[in-house]
């Protein structure tokens, strides 16, 4: 491929390539796949980024498209917080959720995209309760959902007040070996 | 701000390792990196007092060697093998199924290294002396040698037996003996310490194998696959997670105390399992030892080497058929946790494969090796024999388990369901599959080529099989993972056991007298033997023959190492209990803050309460 890309400066290049876990080859591919969201909005020249995609073209790539998460992943890693992502956003979120980031980032933002809705740092049984209810979808009955959420709490947190922090999170995680794994999209 | 100062302090590569872990948005992160790129700079003009242009020298060097190892990384990605298909299938069916796909591919790659070092170092001299195979008269190749290895092969550099013991002179000397004998050697030991580092990182990352596997709560939730794609896996997905936690729900309600006579059936269904499998594994081996002793006493005719494939056949059909009485067998018994279940079935088969290639190998080792004159060759095509039926009934085994299984679940009964991807028992036959070319490679070099085109058809044929005919598994989470790490915990051991065998060979079996690059010597560590003594003849590099004589032959060398290393293991031992300890003891800590915390805020609260009151009444305090 050579040096011969015109799209990104050698500084933007470096600065992208020091700050996520990607290479080269795969940045350029992942700008492809973001303007081929949006061909007429992304210009082919980006070294003056001021571009944002909407919520709805996000989501509609076929990554995210079924997963119960994509909402919650989006407005995580957007600076709005409401969904519309730059390409320095687009690019943060696949290096987090790629196989090369360490499980302590990934624990971060798994906290912040299953269930701290309200953005307080700490997850209480609301937060849960929605959560569980996106990954089940009517099949559990509310008596159901409420025990399963009362038995989360009561394993997870450790300091007795109700709710879980974000410790108490990563210490769970570290019991649980295939979360390296499983949070993990390829693109 | 602290964390700018933090990162001046560190050196370049920890500093970029230190801002990627950062969980800061992206215009952060190139920020703080641009803050700290302008704070080092003046840090290091200030401690050195270099001349501007020196300075940025260094800085400018550093980028460069950066961005030349940004550009190996993006080189090395371009070398990856079926990315596209792995997506694929871990957007179908999840991470799990394609962890069996993932250990294909190691597996390939390393059997194309094994390949590399064999062939370069031993065939390719041999082919650039001499490409000729010397064949004695009216021998051609029919068709009947890809099956039975003998023939026509048997005279090519596929085996043991056609590899000459002489000195090659071509542009210097390159001696066949040592050539042989130091690559294969090389080669264990390379497998052995890859082995050893692969199994330790994974190992390291699911170091909790020794926690109780409950199925928390907790854990089924975050279990979410986020790789999986596919819309109707995402609702099997979905179903399959309801129905777990339903289950776990109910798992603390189920408290029943069995009564003594069913314990006591239980155990004698136990015992009657364990008995009748290990006594199918034991007439297995005794079977194919009166097998072999009767491929012996027939007399030699034509259709003797169609009746070679006998053995390799009958092995086959045991490592298919018999599993399957051990399912059949684990069905009726009754366990208290799925992880028992899986150890047992595990144990068996284990159990029935050591058994036939502990027999197979003591034929050889004792029988073979005395009775015939090529013996070498003729073990390394009993071996190439039994890859290639391996192989065959490997894809037999898959079209009857998968394909015929999912025609039965669709069609025929449907009740019995659509087949899942069974990851622990494909890789427990990869990782067998794969012993028998280690415990081949002494006797054969270009055992590895089979295996490397086995592995490339597999990948296939299983990437086909899963599409058409299985679903997702059912059972995410521990259990499912636990299973693969055993498995491949296995591989150890069968390299141990394989690694063993070869080295009886070399050390104690006598090489035979008119083939292969050992000929006329007592046993093949002789050959280094006769090269120290040349050395010693020709009195150069003493260092050689020092070591060889007090390192290696000596046994206190051996034995002062072995202590070493136990006791290493002893401090690392203890080490890990005194942290585990502190880990009980910090959570007790934690505990006891939140205590704490609560009761303090409760005093403060009541505080306030009478404060307030004070004010609001203070003529009633004052009174009082």
């Amino acid at each position: 491929m050579g040096n011969k890309q015109s799209i990104f400066t050698a500084q933007q290049l470096d600065a992208y390539q020091d700050c996520t876990y990607f290479t080269r080859k795969e940045i350029l591919r992942l700008f492809y796949r973001y303007r081929d969201l949006a061909p007429q909005l992304v210009p082919l020249d980006y070294t003056r980024p001021d571009v944002k995609l909407p919520y709805e073209l996000i989501g509609s790539m076929p990554e995210l498209k079924d997963n119960p998460f994509r909402q919650r992943i989006a407005e995580v890693f957007s600076e709005d917080g409401q969904g519309n992502m730059t390409l320095d956003d687009f690019l943060d979120m696949f290096s987090v959720l790629s196989e090369m980031a360490p499980r302590d980032l990934k624990a971060y933002y798994a906290f912040k995209i299953y269930a701290d809705f309200n953005n307080d740092d700490f997850i209480c049984k609301s937060d849960l309760e929605k959560t569980l209810n996106k990954l089940t979808r009517n099949e559990l009955t509310e008596d159901e959902v409420r025990m399963v959420c009362e038995k989360v709490i009561d394993e997870a947190d450790l300091d007795n007040d109700g709710r879980l922090s974000l410790e108490d999170f990563q210490h769970m995680i570290v019991r649980a070996p295939e979360f390296l794994s499983t949070f993990h999209i390829r693109i | 701000q602290n964390l700018v100062k933090e990162l001046v302090d560190m050196s370049t590569r920890e500093r970029i390792h230190a801002i990627r872990d950062l969980p800061m948005s992206f215009e952060e992160k190139k920020s703080i990196s641009a803050v700290v790129d302008t704070d080092h700079i003046r840090h290091q003009k200030t401690l050195l007092l270099e001349s501007t242009h020196g300075c940025l020298c260094s800085i400018r060097r550093s980028q460069t060697l950066r961005r030349w190892g940004y550009s190996v990384r993006s080189a090395r990605q371009t070398l990856q093998l079926w990315q596209g298909t792995m997506k694929e299938i871990g957007g179908r069916f999840g991470t799990s199924v394609l962890t069996y796909f993932m250990f294909l591919k190691w597996l390939l790659v390393f059997n194309v290294v094994s390949f590399l070092i064999n062939f370069g170092f031993i065939t390719i001299p041999l082919l650039v002396h001499d490409h000729t195979p010397n064949l004695p008269p009216n021998v051609n190749f029919r068709g009947l040698e890809i099956l039975t290895g003998a023939g026509y092969f048997n005279y090519t550099v596929m085996y043991y037996g056609s590899y000459s013991n002489e000195t090659l002179v071509g542009l210097g000397e390159y001696n066949l003996q040592l050539a042989y004998f130091f690559t294969i050697s090389l080669y264990m030991v390379l497998c052995g310490v890859a082995l050893i580092f692969s199994m330790a990182k994974s190992f390291k990352e699911n170091y909790v194998l020794s926690d109780p596997a409950s199925s928390s709560a907790w854990q089924i939730l975050c279990s979410w696959d986020f790789s999986i794609v596919n819309e109707r896996a995402i609702t099997q997905r979905k179903n399959n997670l309801s129905v777990q936690l339903k289950e776990s729900l109910s798992e603390g309600a189920q408290t029943e105390m069995l009564t003594r006579s069913e314990k006591m059936k239980h155990f004698g269904i136990h015992l009657g399992s364990w008995l009748l499998s290990t006594s199918l594994a034991f007439g297995c081996g005794s079977g194919i030892y009166f097998l072999c002793q009767y491929e012996q006493q027939v007399p030699w005719t034509p259709l003797q080497e169609a009746e070679t494939l006998l053995v390799p056949f009958v092995v086959s059909l045991m490592n298919l058929v018999v599993p399957l009485f051990y399912s059949l067998f684990n069905k009726f018994e009754v366990y208290s946790n799925q992880r028992k279940q899986i150890y047992v079935l595990l144990v068996r088969n284990v159990i029935l494969k050591i058994s036939i290639l502990s027999i197979l190998c003591y034929y050889w080792m004792q029988v073979v090796a005395k009775k015939f004159s090529c013996w070498e060759s003729m073990v390394g095509q009993a071996l190439y024999r039994l890859v290639l039926f391996d192989f065959l009934f490997l894809m037999l085994g898959s079209f009857f388990g998968e394909f015929l299984r999912n025609l039965i679940g669709r069609k025929l009964l449907p009740n019995l369901g659509v087949p899942e991807f069974d990851v622990a028992r494909n890789v427990f036959e990869l990782i067998y599959a794969q012993t028998l070319v280690w415990i081949g490679i002494y006797f054969s070099p270009l055992l590895p080529v089979i295996q490397i085109l086995k592995c490339f058809i597999f990948f296939y044929v299983k990437k086909v099989s899963l599409a058409q005919n299985c679903q997702p598994p059912r059972r995410t989470g521990r259990a499912a993972q636990m299973q693969t790490i055993l498995i491949a915990l296995l591989f150890f051991p069968s390299f141990v056991g394989a690694l063993s065998i070869v080295a009886y060979t070399a050390w104690s079996l006598t090489p035979s007298k008119q083939c292969g690059p050992f000929r006329g010597l007592n046993n093949t560590f002789g050959a280094v033997g006769i090269w120290i003594d040349n050395l010693q003849q020709s009195s150069s590099s003493y260092w050689v023959i020092w070591i060889y004589h007090h390192v290696i032959r000596s046994e206190v060398f051996y034995f002062f190492l072995a202590l070493i290393v136990i006791i290493i293991i002893y401090i690392f031992w203890q080490v890990t209990q005194g942290r585990k300890q502190l880990i009980v003891q910090l959570r007790q800590q934690i505990v006891n803050e939140g205590k704490d915390k609560s009761f303090l805020l409760d005093k403060l609260q009541k505080l306030q309460k009478s404060n307030q009151y004070a004010q609001k009444h203070p003529n009633k305090v004052c009174l009082e």
